[in-house]
C-alpha cells in the first residue's frame, strides 16, 4: 500500500485507503454512472400452441386531445376520462403494436406500424417497429407474409422505407379486398370524414408500386396458416380482425375494433374520430367484445399498452381490459 | 437420370423458379426463439432514472394453505377472475435500480444465483437482465434491503457464497436485522418456514456481507431522496421506501401486498408468507388507502413486470391499474 501523509489520514483518506485495502471502492471514487435515457427494446414473446408470437412496439404518440376526439361526447368529459386513466393532463397517448407470428414454417407480420418516415418525423416516438424487430432478431427479409388489417397510416406506414423501398422485400402483402376497393375509389374520398379524407394520399403513396406483391383476401377465410380474417367493419369499410389458432390455443387480434381501451373499451358507445362509420363501429365493437368476454378469449389490441395482450370482461355497460401478466420465462 | 415428361415439366418449372427463391432468406423457416425479451424497463421519477429488473418467476403448485384465512376454492376463483392458472401459482420478483445523481442504488436482490440454478433459470434472472440493461454488479454503489425473505436478499451472495456486489454498501432495516440476528427469536421460531428463514439469514448475513452492512432506521432517508417507511407485519421489520425527486414520487412497497390480483383485490386475505398476518393486513389497508387517495404510483415487488401501477379503491378492496408501457422515456 502506498504511504499516506498525516494530512491524508486526517482528512478522511484513511477510510478510502482502508476501503481500497479491503476491496471496497468508495462510491465517491467510482465512475459516475450516466442515466441510460432510453427504454428497453419493445418486444415480447408468447407461445400460442406450436406458434411463437412476438409483440413489437412501434412506439406511441402523445398529443393534446383535439376537439372532437370523441365525436359524440363533450370534450371536458373526454378529458376527464383520459385524466382518470392517468394520462398527462389535457393529453392523450395512443400506442401502436404490430406483431409477428412464427408458425414454424412461415414468418408472418400483422400490420406494420407508422413507418420509418414517421420515426424521423416524431423523433423516434413512433415508427419504432423496425428497430424493435431488429432487437428481437427478426430480419424483415425473412418475412413471408404481411397481413394488413386496414389502410390507416399507422398500420400500413411501415410497408416502405422513408425513401419508398419495400421494407419486406420477400413478403406477399395480403390486404382485405373490401378495404382495397374502398380506398381505390376516389369517389369515396369526398364522402369520407375529415380524418379518413386525409388518409387517401398516404394510402396511394404507400401502396403504389407494391402491386405485384399485393394479394387481396375476402373476410372470414384462412389468410395464412392458422390465421383467419374476421370482417369487423365500421372503423373502415374493409377493416378486419384475425383469429390465430394453433392446437387448442387461440387468440383474437382485434386490430382497431377499439382504439385505446381506457376510453373506448370502457365506453364502447364512444366514437373515436378515426372511425369512418361510427355507428357501425359501435355495433361491431359490442358484437366483437360480447364474444370475447363470453369466450374468455385472449385478445391482442393494436392500441392497447405494450405488450398489448389481455382478456376482456363485461363491466357495467362496457368492458374492462385485464392485461396479461408479463411472463418472464416462456 | 431418366425423367418422365411429366416429371421433367414439373421439375423444370420448379428449377426455373428456384434461383430467384434461393436469394430470399424468407424461404427458410425462421426458428422460434423460445426465450423472453430482456426483462428491464425504465422510467423517470423527477431527476431519478429507475430501471425495473425482473428476476423471473418460480412456478409452484398452488398450496391449499396459500391464503391462511380463506378456502383454496376462493383463491382459485380469484385466480380465474384474473385469467391466471388456478393450479399453478406464478411467483414473480421485481427488484429496481435507481440512478440518483450518478449513483446506482439497488432495492432488493431477487433469489440470486443459487435460485437461478435451482429453478433452471426461470428465476434468478436478475444478473442477466441487469447486464441486458447495460449495468454490472460492480457498478452498484448501494444495496437497500426491504426485509429478510430469500427472494429479496439471497442475491447478495453468489452460489459459491462470494459477494455479488463487490463495491456496494449494504443497507438493511435496523428492526429487521435485529429480529433475525436475535438468538432468542431464533430459539422460539416455529418449525418449518420460520426456522428455515433463520437458517438462511444466518448463512447470507455473514462474512463479507456483514463487513459491508449498515443498518438504517424508519422515517429517515436511506440515501438522498429515498425515505424508509415502516410497514411491518409481512415481517417484523418489513420496510417500504418512498422515492421522491422534485414533485414526483413512487412508493416502492416491497411486500405490503403479494400479487395484487389476490391481495390488493382482497386486502383481508392473509398470504402464507405474512409472518404477523393481522398486522400485515392493517399495514396493507393503511398503505393502500393512502396510495388510492394520493393517486401515488406503487412499485410492487410481486406485481407483474414492470410492476408499476396506480391503485383504486373498490367496494371490496383495491384494484391495481398497471401503468402503460412508455416506449420513449
Amino acid at each position: 500500500m502506498t504511504q499516506l501523509t498525516r494530512r491524508e489520514w486526517l482528512s478522511g483518506s484513511a477510510a478510502t485507503a482502508a476501503a481500497l485495502a479491503f476491496g471496497l471502492v468508495p462510491s465517491s471514487l467510482r465512475a459516475f454512472a450516466p442515466a441510460a435515457g432510453k427504454q428497453a427494446p419493445g418486444f415480447y414473446r408468447a407461445k400460442l400452441g406450436d406458434y411463437e408470437l412476438t409483440q413489437i412496439s412501434d412506439g406511441a404518440r402523445t398529443f393534446p386531445m383535439p376537439d372532437g376526439f370523441v365525436v359524440n361526447l363533450p370534450k371536458d368529459q373526454a378529458l376527464a376520462a383520459a385524466e382518470g386513466a392517468y394520462m398527462p393532463k389535457g393529453q392523450v397517448t395512443i400506442p401502436f403494436n404490430p406483431m409477428v407470428v412464427n408458425t414454424g414454417s412461415k414468418l408472418i407480420v400483422i400490420d406494420t406500424g407508422n413507418g420509418l418516415g414517421a420515426f424521423e418525423a416524431t423523433k423516434g416516438a413512433a415508427g419504432q417497429m423496425n428497430a424493435n424487430m431488429k432487437a428481437a432478431g427478426i430480419d424483415p427479409n425473412a418475412v413471408d407474409i404481411v397481413l394488413i388489417s386496414h389502410f390507416h397510416g399507422d398500420h400500413i406506414g411501415g410497408l416502405k422505407t422513408a425513401d419508398g423501398k419495400p421494407v419486406f422485400p420477400n413478403a406477399e402483402i395480403k390486404v382485405p379486398a373490401a378495404e382495397w376497393a374502398f380506398w381505390s375509389d376516389d369517389a369515396n374520398q369526398a364522402k369520407a370524414n375529415g380524418f379518413n379524407k386525409a388518409q387517401f394520399a398516404g394510402v396511394k403513396k404507400m401502396l403504389d408500386g407494391l402491386g405485384d406483391k399485393i394479394t387481396k383476401f375476402e373476410a372470414d377465410k384462412e389468410v395464412a396458416p392458422g390465421i383467419t380474417s374476421i370482417a369487423t367493419p365500421g372503423h373502415t369499410p374493409g377493416h378486419v380482425s384475425f383469429v390465430i389458432a394453433s392446437g387448442n390455443a387461440r387468440v383474437l387480434v382485434q386490430s382497431d375494433v377499439t382504439n385505446i381501451p381506457s376510453l373506448f373499451l370502457t365506453h364502447p358507445d364512444w366514437q373515436v374520430v378515426f372511425d369512418n362509420d361510427p355507428a357501425l363501429a359501435v355495433t361491431t365493437r359490442h358484437k366483437f367484445y360480447d364474444m370475447a368476454a363470453t369466450e374468455k378469449a385472449a385478445v391482442i389490441g393494436y392500441h392497447f399498452s405494450f405488450p398489448a395482450v389481455g382478456h376482456v370482461e363485461k363491466d357495467g355497460n362496457g368492458y374492462r381490459l385485464v392485461p396479461a401478466a408479463w411472463n418472464p420465462s416462456i | 437420370m431418366a425423367l418422365t415428361r411429366r416429371a421433367a415439366l414439373l421439375g423444370s418449372a420448379t428449377a426455373a423458379l428456384a434461383p430467384a427463391l434461393t436469394y430470399t432468406a424468407g424461404w427458410a423457416a425462421a426458428p422460434a426463439v423460445g426465450k423472453q425479451a430482456p426483462g428491464f424497463y425504465r422510467y423517470k421519477v423527477g431527476d431519478v432514472e429507475v430501471t425495473v429488473i425482473t428476476d423471473g418467476v418460480i412456478r409452484m403448485k398452488l398450496p391449499d394453505t396459500f391464503v391462511s384465512n380463506v378456502k383454496v376454492d376462493d383463491v382459485k376463483a380469484a385466480l380465474a377472475d384474473a385469467h391466471m392458472s388456478t393450479d399453478i401459482f406464478n411467483n414473480t420478483y421485481t427488484p429496481v435500480v435507481l440512478n440518483t445523481g450518478g449513483k446506482l442504488v439497488l432495492i432488493d436482490t431477487g433469489v440470486g444465483e443459487g435460485g437461478f440454478n435451482a429453478s433452471k433459470g426461470t428465476a434468478g434472472q436478475f444478473l442477466n437482465n441487469l447486464a441486458a440493461a447495460g449495468l454490472k454488479p460492480d457498478m452498484i454503489d448501494t444495496v437497500v434491503i426491504s426485509h429478510y425473505h430469500g427472494d429479496h436478499m439471497n442475491g447478495l451472495v453468489r452460489a459459491d457464497g462470494s459477494i455479488t456486489f463487490p463495491n456496494a454498501e449494504i443497507l438493511v432495516p435496523a428492526k429487521e436485522h435485529a429480529f433475525w440476528m436475535d438468538d432468542g427469536e431464533m430459539s422460539r421460531a416455529a418449525a418449518g418456514r420460520m426456522q428455515e428463514l433463520f437458517k438462511n439469514n444466518r448463512r447470507v448475513f455473514a462474512g463479507d456481507v456483514m463487513k459491508r452492512l449498515r443498518t438504517y432506521e424508519w422515517d429517515k432517508e436511506v440515501v438522498p431522496g429515498l425515505l424508509a417507511v415502516g410497514t411491518p407485519g409481512h415481517s417484523a421489520g418489513h420496510t417500504s421506501h418512498v422515492l421522491s425527486s422534485g414533485s414526483a414520487k413512487v412508493y416502492i412497497q416491497a411486500d405490503v401486498t403479494h400479487v395484487p390480483y389476490l391481495f390488493a383485490r382482497h386486502p383481508g386475505w392473509h398470504a402464507f408468507y405474512d409472518q404477523i398476518p393481522d398486522m400485515a393486513e392493517a399495514t396493507r389497508r393503511k398503505v393502500y388507502d393512502m396510495l388510492a387517495a394520493e393517486k401515488m404510483m406503487v412499485q410492487g415487488f410481486h406485481y407483474p413486470f414492470p410492476a408499476l401501477a396506480y391503485v383504486e379503491k373498490t367496494s371490496t378492496g383495491y384494484r391495481e391499474s398497471l401503468v402503460p408501457w412508455n416506449a420513449a422515456i
